[in-house]
């Protein structure tokens, strides 16, 4: 017969292990920064195409970029996020990607 | 020949405009210049075939060139992350920018009478292209820092006087494609 084998033990590290992998479910966002060179129209164009958001709400959002010099334009997965960074700096946009709750 | 009005929307899926012999130069000469900036960024020959056919390059430092920079920028504020990030995606970056640049220089140089015709893709290729000139010339001519007044008043034999005119015409031609993308019910409130 075998012996009895040992409890099996959590240290910290695998806790850390552990909350690691749960803390790369949180959601990411993309963050769109003010540039004096991209023009307004142009950019709630783009708003519209990359996210298929409505003329409104693209509006608003560069509205938000233009007068805050920021706005969170986008949040979800982190693969999701920098495809969408990815089309954003085809376009020219001055893109980031950051943690939700690091922005 | 009459300058440009800009672009039209033609029936569904189509957008025109009409360029004077200058102005086709002046673009041409842009998209050449974008090109060339482009292909300094080139990769160093890999070593390994498979990361070379998934367009994995051995760029991971941001470009040391403004201009270059402003094309292919950062993905990420933190400098690891974004080093990552463009490893594996700056030459897909630099196609697609390459891709626009050749869909405008293509056209132009085979456009009839200064007759240019888009489809929906060639459109948002050429919204991509005008854009990059833009960011190009707009970071030559420190538009962060020098205000549209500023930038009225240069002298006459400034050579940024042209530089800044031709910035904004390329602004005007860029919106009038937007506006007839967006079905030109976007009130213009810039």
């Amino acid at each position: 017969m075998g012996d009895i084998k040992t409890q099996p033990t959590v240290s910290s590290e695998t806790e850390a292990e552990i909350s690691a992998i749960f803390q790369s479910d949180r959601p990411w966002v993309v963050i769109v920064w003010d540039d004096p060179i991209n023009l307004m129209t142009y950019v709630t164009y783009v708003f519209m195409t990359v996210f298929e958001y409505s003329k409104e709400r693209a509006t608003q959002l560069m509205m938000q970029v233009h007068n805050e010099g920021k706005s969170t334009v986008a949040s979800g997965a982190r693969e999701e996020m920098e495809r969408y960074v990815q089309r954003l700096h085809e376009y020219g946009l001055w893109a980031t990607i950051a943690r939700a709750d690091k922005e | 020949m009459t300058p440009t009005t800009g672009f039209h929307r033609h029936g569904e899926d189509t957008f025109i405009a009409n360029f004077a012999e200058t102005e086709r130069e002046v673009l041409v000469n842009l998209v050449q210049q974008i090109l060339e900036i482009l292909a300094e960024r080139h990769d160093q020959a890999s070593d390994d075939p498979l990361a070379a056919m998934v367009g994995i390059t051995s760029h991971d430092s941001p470009p040391d060139d403004e201009v270059l920079l402003r094309l292919l920028p950062n993905a990420y504020q933190d400098g690891v992350d974004a080093a990552e990030f463009r490893r594996y995606t700056e030459s897909t970056l630099r196609d697609k920018k390459r891709g626009h640049a050749m869909s405008i220089r293509m056209l132009l140089l085979s456009a009839s009478d200064g007759d240019v015709a888009l489809d929906f893709a060639n459109a948002q290729a050429w919204l991509g292209g005008l854009n990059d000139i833009r960011l190009a010339l707009g970071v030559r001519l420190q538009v962060a820092q020098n205000s549209p007044a500023d930038l009225e008043l240069l002298a006459p034999d400034d050579p940024m006087r042209a530089v800044y005119a031709v910035y904004t015409w390329l602004g005007w031609l860029q919106e009038t494609l937007v506006e007839a993308l967006m079905g030109q019910e976007f009130s213009d409130d810039d």
